[in-house]
């Protein structure tokens, strides 16, 4: 923190426009004024890091509801060791200094200080960014400031090695929903793949792609990613259905709503439907818009139901527990905690073989279970990570051990449409509900 | 130019003086096609798109987009070529093509609407077109090939009818006596502000207007924007890569030299304009019919050749769907056929005549709108991430889709009706060449 740094700035000038910028966001204005004018004095040189962790830990562990392990450390006076672990100096690391290990922590105060000393001393931050020596992985106050709300991402974790082919997940799916017959917005496949003697699942939910190409397409937005939980969703009451986002998605994850939700629609409550932005996300898409896998945007809204979805729950129930849902920027969350505890089995019990001794590839190396994301090379960066067989480039479905038929509805949308363009085609009115749900669900 | 000696102002009135009964049946026969394709949409709005041959890609086994966009290449192709000749004929003075010029900005004019109708049809919810499209562009537009393609053919509709008006003011003033007076209203619209001083400007001004359309066009149009809708998805192995820049151009300046001999063919016939367009003009454009077709099969095979010979998986096994299936077969045997015919009377010009070279057009035509129909469908059959079994999944349009293509060319064919009977759809400046010529 050297004096020549172009620190003065006259707060007051500013600080109207930050409690405006502050009120927008739910986070408490008084809390974010006070930090960032203090972030203010530890660059001048007024503050010591230490005095500046320590001042506004409370307040920030009310507001944030950041856990509990936070800042034992620095309160402690233990910030010496914080420093040589994170080996980072400067203002951004008092900041994130709070809980160096917890993304989300840090990244929710910077959140707040960053929004207002970010616009406020764009220079000055820079330029203590700089001085800290830069810190590459990181991204500087800054960009924190510009990603706001980026703390959660939400993700799920499919251990394929548990999945039976059941289907439980898809009925589910369908249950919550409400969509129309064989739009199955939850699959499972069964495959064959060279070289393995036995069937193998896939389990395609939309993979809530973190640079999903859908969302880069959409004409109007309506296919848009959810900053605060990375959840990639369509706003039901601006899509224009051109369907480009279903072209452009390499997963085929989308089903559009070609004819009438009929009751699916109705029987959704409004609470159901629309998110906490109040935006139409939520169930079976409207006539003429797009649909797909949701990731619940509802229950992700309500603490109490946040990292619940329908689908997970009813793998729960049938007692596969495939399915690992939650905040994967959270190291506490059950997708992560699965991941760790099944690493940590393979590490004791050592690597998982086949009958025949051969032991399946492995994705990394320090770990013998085998990860991947679908696709990856597509450079969609998906936030669903599996575990368990890939399939290979010449992979081809067979039947499973239980039918789409029998059980959701249809496993190819296009023999639904097919009955129903027909029927409508003539003039036969009765079908339109029949073909856009109901069918499936008097089984 | 032997048959050019008694060219007279005379001869391009004539549409507007002479109606036949053949005139009262094609708009008759038209109006029946518009009928029938309004119907066809009016049940697509009540029941949705479930009324098409469309489907969902990936488990459900079908194609997303199929005929509808098919067709909106196709018409935007024939658009993007028609203005890319009329402005050649003014930019590097290819007098020959000047009595057609007219007719290919018109039927730029004629295929951009009915591409923008296509997208409109295309839209699950035409409803939102503007609520929806106009507050996002801002943001939209840095991101979305879609909204790139509705920008630049706003745009290039925006300059051909400037350019187009810009040069009828010309003629319009030279003629207004002559022509029908029921619509002098229109004229004296047409004719604001003008005086014969600004004759030379306008010049000026048309000649930029041309060169930036011959610039942006194969750059930024259907080498560019249009394309790019496709080749710039990984998900679709059919589609994606830098060859489809090239490939769209060709096929579009393949389609519209077609539409454009087909309507200077028709109306040379109508009105007796033979020795306004003449044989020499047919001959001409039949030349530059075959050049484009040699370079769109030229691109196919450089396809061809690296989806087979060592292609990634999924590309091959688009490649070979594509070789094995008949649609394809049939539209690049319709364009090679053309491109025979280009060949024989080329090495023997007693083949050539005005109804070969007709015939080869509506051949190249038809194939390449098979060919774009086929381009968009096996692009969806064929994804990538193919370990679905309904996938391939199957299409074919059912005949709400299929009405929109008699619907849009019958459409054209209204408009050309209409126009002619209020503009000269011929320039007065070809006219006057062609008397300085016969001289
Ligand atoms: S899986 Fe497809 S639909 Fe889902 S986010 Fe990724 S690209 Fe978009
Ligand atoms: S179908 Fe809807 S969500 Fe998808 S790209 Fe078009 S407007 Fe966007
Ligand atoms: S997360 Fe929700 S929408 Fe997605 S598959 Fe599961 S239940 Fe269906």
């Amino acid at each position: 923190m050297s004096a020549d740094l172009p620190l003065q700035y006259d707060f007051s000038e500013d600080e109207e426009r930050m409690r405006g910028i502050l009120d927008e966001t739910e986070y408490d204005t008084e809390l974010g004024v006070a930090l960032a004018k203090d972030a203010q004095k530890l660059i001048a040189g007024e503050l010591s890091e230490a005095e500046f962790a320590a001042r506004h830990h409370e307040a920030i562990i009310e507001e944030f509801e950041t856990d509990e392990r936070p800042l034992e450390a620095l309160a402690d006076g233990d910030l010496e060791e914080v420093d040589d672990d994170t080996d980072r100096k400067g203002l951004k690391d008092a900041l994130s200094g709070f809980d160096p290990d917890d993304e989300q922590s840090r990244r929710e105060v910077l959140k707040k200080s960053g929004a207002v000393a970010g616009v406020l001393s764009l220079g000055a931050w820079g330029t203590a960014e700089s001085m800290a020596g830069g810190d590459d992985e990181e991204e500087s106050g800054v960009a924190a400031a510009d990603e706001d709300e980026e703390g959660r991402q939400m993700g799920m974790v499919i251990d394929l090695e548990r999945c039976d082919g059941c289907i439980g997940c898809v009925d589910a799916c369908r249950e919550e929903n409400n969509w129309s017959s064989g739009a199955n917005w939850m699959y499972v496949l069964a495959y064959e793949d060279e070289g393995r003697d036995d069937e193998d699942f896939l389990i395609r939910p939309c993979q809530h792609c973190t640079n999903a190409p859908c969302d880069k397409v959409c004409p109007v937005n309506a296919r848009h990613t959810r900053e605060e939980d990375g959840l990639v969703l369509t706003d039901y009451d601006i899509c224009i259905g051109c369907r480009y986002c279903q072209v452009a998605c390499p997963y085929g994850v989308n089903y559009f709503q070609w004819g009438d939700p009929g009751e699916g629609m109705e029987a959704m409550s409004d609470e159901h439907r629309y998110d906490d932005r109040g935006r139409h996300v939520d169930g079976v898409p409207l006539k003429g818009t797009m649909g797909k896998c949701t990731f619940c945007p509802t229950r992700q809204d309500d603490p109490e139901t946040r990292g619940s979805v329908a689908c997970m729950e009813a793998c729960d129930a049938m007692g596969m527990g495939a399915i690992h849902f939650g905040d994967l920027n959270d190291p506490e969350s059950r997708p992560n905690q699965y991941l760790e505890e099944r690493r940590a089995e393979v590490r004791t019990n050592g690597p998982h073989t086949d009958e025949d001794g051969v032991s399946p590839h492995s994705s990394t190396e320090e770990d013998d279970i085998s990860t991947f994301k679908l696709l990856e090379d597509k450079g969609t960066d998906p936030n669903v990570i599996y575990i368990g067989n890939e399939p290979g480039p010449n992979a081809q479905q067979v039947d499973g051990p239980v039918s789409y038929e029998g059980r959701v509805g249809a496993d190819r949308r296009k023999d639904v449409l097919d009955e129903g363009a027909d029927a409508e085609a003539n003039g036969n009115h009765e079908s339109t509900t029949g073909v856009t749900r109901g069918d499936g669900h008097e089984h | 130019m032997a048959m050019s000696t008694r060219v007279s102002k005379d001869d391009i009135l004539r549409p507007m003086r002479r109606t036949s009964t053949e005139y009262y049946y094609v708009l008759a026969a038209a109006s029946v096609a518009i009928a029938i394709f309004a119907v066809a949409y009016i049940i697509q709005l009540q029941h949705g798109l479930i009324v098409t041959g469309l489907a969902d890609w990936g488990s459900g086994g079908g194609v997303t987009w199929g005929l509808y966009i098919g067709a909106f290449i196709w018409w935007v192709g024939i658009a993007h070529g028609g203005i890319i000749l009329s402005a050649a004929v003014r930019l590097i003075g290819l007098d020959r093509y000047k009595p057609v010029a007219r007719l290919a900005e018109l039927l730029t004019i004629g295929a951009l609407t009915v591409a923008g109708l296509y997208i409109i049809v295309h839209m699950g919810r035409p409803d939102r077109v503007v609520t929806s499209i106009i507050p996002a562009f801002p943001w939209t537009v840095h991101t979305s090939p879609l909204v790139w393609d509705v920008t630049v053919i706003t745009l290039y509709f925006v300059m051909t009818a400037t350019y187009l008006a810009l040069t009828i003011r010309y003629d319009v003033s030279r003629m207004r006596e002559d022509l029908p007076d029921r619509f002098d209203p229109l004229y004296g619209l047409l004719l604001i502000g003008y005086s014969e001083r600004e004759d030379e400007v306008i010049e000026r001004m048309v000649w930029w207007l041309a060169l930036a359309i011959i610039i942006l066009a194969p750059l930024l149009l259907h080498g560019g924007v249009i394309p790019w809708l496709f080749a710039l998805l990984p998900s679709m192995p059919g589609w994606f890569g830098a060859i489809q820049g090239p490939q769209f151009l060709t096929i579009a300046l393949t389609s519209a030299i077609g539409g454009v001999i087909i309507t200077a063919a028709i109306f040379r016939r109508v009105y007796g304009w033979e020795h306004i367009i003449t044989d020499d003009v047919f001959k001409g454009l039949t030349m530059w019919l075959g050049l484009f077709v040699l370079l769109f099969v030229w691109l196919q095979l450089q396809q061809i050749i690296g989806g087979v010979y060592a292609a990634p998986v999924d590309q091959a096994a688009a490649t070979e769907a594509k070789l094995s299936h008949p649609v394809y077969w049939t539209a690049i045997g319709l364009v090679l056929l053309a491109l025979g015919y280009v060949f024989a009377q080329g090495v023997r010009p007693s083949i050539f005549s005005i109804e070969r070279s007709l015939a080869a057009s509506v051949a190249v035509l038809v194939g390449t709108l098979l060919e774009k129909i086929f381009f968009v469908v096996e692009g969806l059959l064929y994804p990538s991430f193919s370990l679905y079994d309904a996938a391939p999944g199957d299409y074919f349009p059912t005949w709400i889709e299929m009405a929109s293509v008699t619907g849009t060319i019958a459409i054209v064919v209204v408009f050309f009706a209409l126009v002619a009977k209020v503009i000269p759809v011929v320039e007065l400046h070809a006219i006057e060449e062609l008397q300085e010529g016969g001289k």
